[in-house]
């Protein structure tokens, strides 16, 4: 049983690494694999039908924690993207020196990515570039730092990335800890490629064009997008201290700022008609938040919870450490297979390897393991969400970006490992 | 502070029932009652009542066995803190079960609508007489939305009389009953209404037992105001003006197939439960892969663009997600008022004061007019333990059938009736006019009926 179960593990995951070419949407295959991992399970096992159904029960309590907590930040990002709230930060920026303004760009990029999800970040400065940067060639080179900066700028935050979030939610990591010890490691990683292209970079941005700045001004102007944005940005923030106050998991939090942003923006437009206002509430960006994604996750992460129940997992992770001797080894290998693979199952997969008994919260393996996995995805393009969805907005080459980028994303991301590895006896709770 | 936790869920529930003169969404009414409910909860003292209760007392047992020696080093607050969230979290379980088995029922309908496949089932409807359409209307409704839930099966209904039926006037009480017909229908199946679901996933009732008990008094509950308009309904169809049903070209292919995968897929939900004894969810999951698959390979001519629209991915973007998080919301509030044991207090008042479970259920059933009947039943699963209770006893079948079929007293009272009145602009007044009291009279009808089949069967 437990090897028809791995084979039908891997061939499931192999059709989502190919989504493309068996066009086959990965969030389908992930549910069928999770559903069938389970049924196989349930149905052959040798332990009480009961028994089965308590683990699944167990998992889909967490794995619930962890969707509608997604589901709540997607919808107030969306939310404020809805306000054109991110426009107080886009505005801001003027500057017309390429290398002054990649600076700007990825500093932007890194502080806002540890508060939105990375895929968002990433869209939303890749539209800003878009304006700011009419040279094609120069435009391609800031894209791929925006997706190097917005992982980078991921890893250290409890809300920053999904892997990073499912660490915090599963109580593997503190909130702020992994920010004490991670920040460093992280600025290191997205600084090794900003300050090599700082001497290499060579070009200008480009002329803009005339009618570039007269199609913003046509956008319809709605009231509250500076309340929206930072009632968005403050519910976002004060979700780490709604746990830590209150000891009740994340997704409360993130439900409770949810509700108010909801109420505000169903009050803050009395003038207009319900379907006019119905783009601007929580209600009308719960339409366009991506739920296939949501769907992908809970497939991808109920298969991997059988993998965990059957104790494959366990075992594998024994394996592991006696043919490679080295947690550190194990993970940083985990960092750069997720430059190939998804990160989520990877992290979900590792939670399952490696019992919380013998590593604590807040231990080492869990602090490195988010700071890999959040960070290896910028080897190659098609290794993050970030960069898939830039590749799609500005049509990134995989070749060009693996010529160009992944060298520079692979020093920063070493650089980083060391940093954190040098750093951690001095920081760690539990060296 | 249990009395400020009930006060901010009557304040919550407020809300929720005024939704529209307050102007507030009432998913956002929903989540942030859900929400404060629990926090207050953790951070309250705990009642000496709670701490002798049976979950509490098991719930210390469990710890002490888990940390060892650590336990000694916890204080009170401590293991009242865990005791919350060890709650919370299953709680969150269950919910989970439901709702993601709302959500693939909803994508998969949505992908059979997309598809055109409920044509098949419309477009032998060719009658043009008054009655005898509202009766096959009727009929159709009771049967499609006892495999499909309610909401999607009145949201089907109302689409197609509004092609059949030019007469706004005659349009009005079509789609009353349609809300009669989708709610008794939607009682005497597990997977035809949420309430119901909820009981059969909670192992309160069973698939066999329930239809064969449940038929009959949902049926009367649905001809009873079905007989009586049949004789006072006056007034024409009115003209159709062009024959758009069947003309339209630029429909896909796979109509046919996605009806009959979609169908075959919730029907095969509950006989997947008794091979696999794993939750109905996952059923349901199983059934979404599979036609999601389909979907993304039955159009290859189309290019990425517009086949979006008819894969599962472009179905999910279309279902109502405020919806599921409404039900999460409302869900937690009643899971925090249950773990306070406050419902399982309010059940034993009411017994104590009413005396009989019948009558208090029946009241139930004519409260959930009033107010949501997710969490009316989410309260009632609370109040009543599956130990006195055994599955399919007489309390669980009959609060499936009042929890049911009571929504259809008011047109606010049910889902399938909010989407009608959004589709259709059904005032409440005129609903409360012209159909509450037919309901009622089928609500009370099927209620007697069922209580009579309930005592011939007991005395064999």
């Amino acid at each position: 049983m437990e090897i028809t179960v791995i084979i039908l593990f891997v061939v499931g995951y192999l059709i989502i690494a190919l989504e493309h070419p068996v066009r086959i949407n990965k969030a389908a295959t992930a549910i069928l694999t999770g559903v069938l991992c389970w049924t196989i399970y349930g149905v052959m096992d040798h332990h009480s039908v009961e028994h089965v159904k308590e683990q699944l029960s167990h998992h889909l309590s967490q794995v619930g924690g962890i969707l509608f907590f997604l589901m709540g930040a997607m919808t107030i990002v969306e939310l404020i993207d809805a306000y054109h709230g991110f426009r107080i930060i886009t505005d801001r920026i003027t500057t017309r020196n390429p290398k002054t303004l990649l600076w700007v760009i990825c500093w932007v990029t890194f502080f806002l990515s540890a508060l939105l999800d990375n895929l968002t970040t990433a869209i939303v400065m890749v539209s800003l570039v878009r304006k700011l940067v009419p040279d094609k060639n120069m435009r391609l080179f800031f894209c791929g730092m925006i997706v190097i900066a917005a992982n980078a700028g991921g890893a250290w935050s409890p809300i920053g990335d999904v892997t990073t979030t499912m660490l915090w939610i599963g109580g593997q990591i503190s909130a702020v800890n992994i920010i004490k010890t991670l920040l460093l490691p992280s600025i290191v990683c997205m600084l090794v490629p900003l300050i090599y292209l700082q001497f290499t970079l060579k070009g200008d941005l480009g002329h803009e064009e005339p009618n570039a700045h007269s199609t913003s001004g046509q956008h319809t102007e709605v009231r509250g997008s500076r309340l929206m944005f930072f009632l968005g940005i403050g519910g976002l923030i004060s979700v780490p201290v709604f746990k830590t106050l209150t000891n009740m998991p994340p997704y409360l939090g993130m439900l409770l700022a949810l509700g108010v942003l909801w109420v505000v923006s169903e009050l803050i437009n009395p003038d207009m008609d319900d379907a006019e206002k119905k783009p601007y509430t929580a209600a009308g960006a719960l339409t366009r938040i991506d739920v296939p994604s949501v769907l992908f996750f809970l497939g991808i992460l109920l298969a991997v919870g059988a993998l965990e129940s059957m104790e494959i997992l366990s075992h594998f992770s024994a394996y592991l450490e006696k043919s490679l001797g080295d947690n550190r080894i194990i993970i940083t290998l985990i960092g750069i297979l997720s430059s190939i693979v998804d990160n989520v199952p990877l992290v979900a997969a590792s939670m399952g390897m490696y019992s919380m008994e013998t590593y604590h919260t807040d231990h080492m393996i869990w602090e490195y393991l988010a700071y890999c996995a959040g960070t290896g995805g910028s080897i190659l393009i098609i290794g993050s969400a970030a960069g898939v969805a830039v590749m799609g907005m500005e049509k990134i080459d995989f070749i060009w970006y693996l010529k160009r980028i992944s060298l520079l994303a692979m020093l920063g991301y070493f650089a980083g490992a060391i940093i954190y590895l040098i750093i951690y006896p001095y920081l760690a709770v539990h060296p | 502070m249990e009395t400020i936790i009930i006060g901010v869920f009557v304040i919550g529930y407020l809300c929720i029932a005024l939704e529209h003169p307050i102007k507030i969404n009432k998913t956002a009414s929903a989540i942030l009652t859900g929400v404060i409910c629990w926090t207050l909860f953790a951070l309250s003292t705990p009642t000496e009542a709670l701490i002798n209760s049976v979950p509490f007392t098991g719930f210390l047992e469990h710890l002490k066995l888990e940390l060892g020696d650590k336990f000694a080093a916890l204080s009170q607050h401590d293991i009242f803190r865990h005791f919350v969230v060890e709650e919370l979290s299953h709680h969150l379980g269950s919910i989970a079960e439901i709702l993601f088995f709302l959500m693939g029922a909803m994508t998969i309908v949505e992908l059979v609508d997309a598809h055109h496949g409920f044509r098949f089932i419309t477009d032998r409807i060719s009658t043009r007489n008054a009655k005898t359409l509202l009766w096959i209307i009727c009929w159709v409704t009771f049967f499609l939305s006892s495999v499909l839930d309610n909401l999607t099966t009145s949201i089907v209904m109302v689409s197609l009389i509004r092609k059949l039926i030019p007469n706004k006037d005659m349009r009005l009480f079509f789609a009353g009953m349609i809300v009669i017909a989708a709610n008794a229908g939607g009682a005497w199946t597990p997977i035809g209404d949420v309430t119901t679901t909820m009981l059969w996933i909670g192992g309160q009732i069973s698939t066999a037992s329930i239809m064969k008990v449940m038929f009959i008094p949902s049926v009367i509950c649905m001809l009873t105001p079905l007989i009586y308009l049949s004789f006072t309904l006056k007034g024409e169809l009115g003209e159709i003006h062009e024959h758009h049903v069947k003309h339209e070209a630029e429909m896909v292919g796979g109509g046919k197939l996605m009806l009959i995968l979609g169908v075959g897929a919730l029907v095969s939900v509950p006989v997947f439960k008794t091979f696999t004894h794993l939750p109905p969810y996952v059923g349901m999951l199983g059934g979404l892969g599979i036609l999601w698959v389909v979907s993304e390979l039955i159009h290859p001519e189309l290019d990425e663009a517009v086949k979006k629209n008819y894969t599962a991915a472009g179905a999910l973007a279309r279902i109502d997600v405020p919806s599921v998080l409404f039900f999460l919301g409302i869900l937690l509030a009643v899971g925090a008022l249950e773990s306070m044991l406050t419902l399982h207090n309010f059940a034993e008042w009411l017994a104590h004061t009413l005396g009989d479970n019948r009558v208090i259920i029946t009241l139930i059933g004519l409260l959930s007019a009033v107010v949501d009947n997710v969490p009316l039943v989410a309260a009632s699963m609370g109040m009543y333990s599956l130990d006195v209770y055994p599955q399919d006893h007489l309390i669980w079948e009959y609060l499936a059938y009042c929890a049911g079929t009571g929504g259809s007293i008011l047109i606010i009272g049910s889902a399938a009736g909010v989407a009608v009145m959004g589709m259709e602009k059904v005032d409440f007044i005129w609903y409360a006019k012209k159909i509450s009291f037919v309901a009622m009279l089928g609500y009370f009808g099927g209620a007697a009926a069922y209580l009579l089949i309930e005592q011939m069967l007991g005395a064999n």
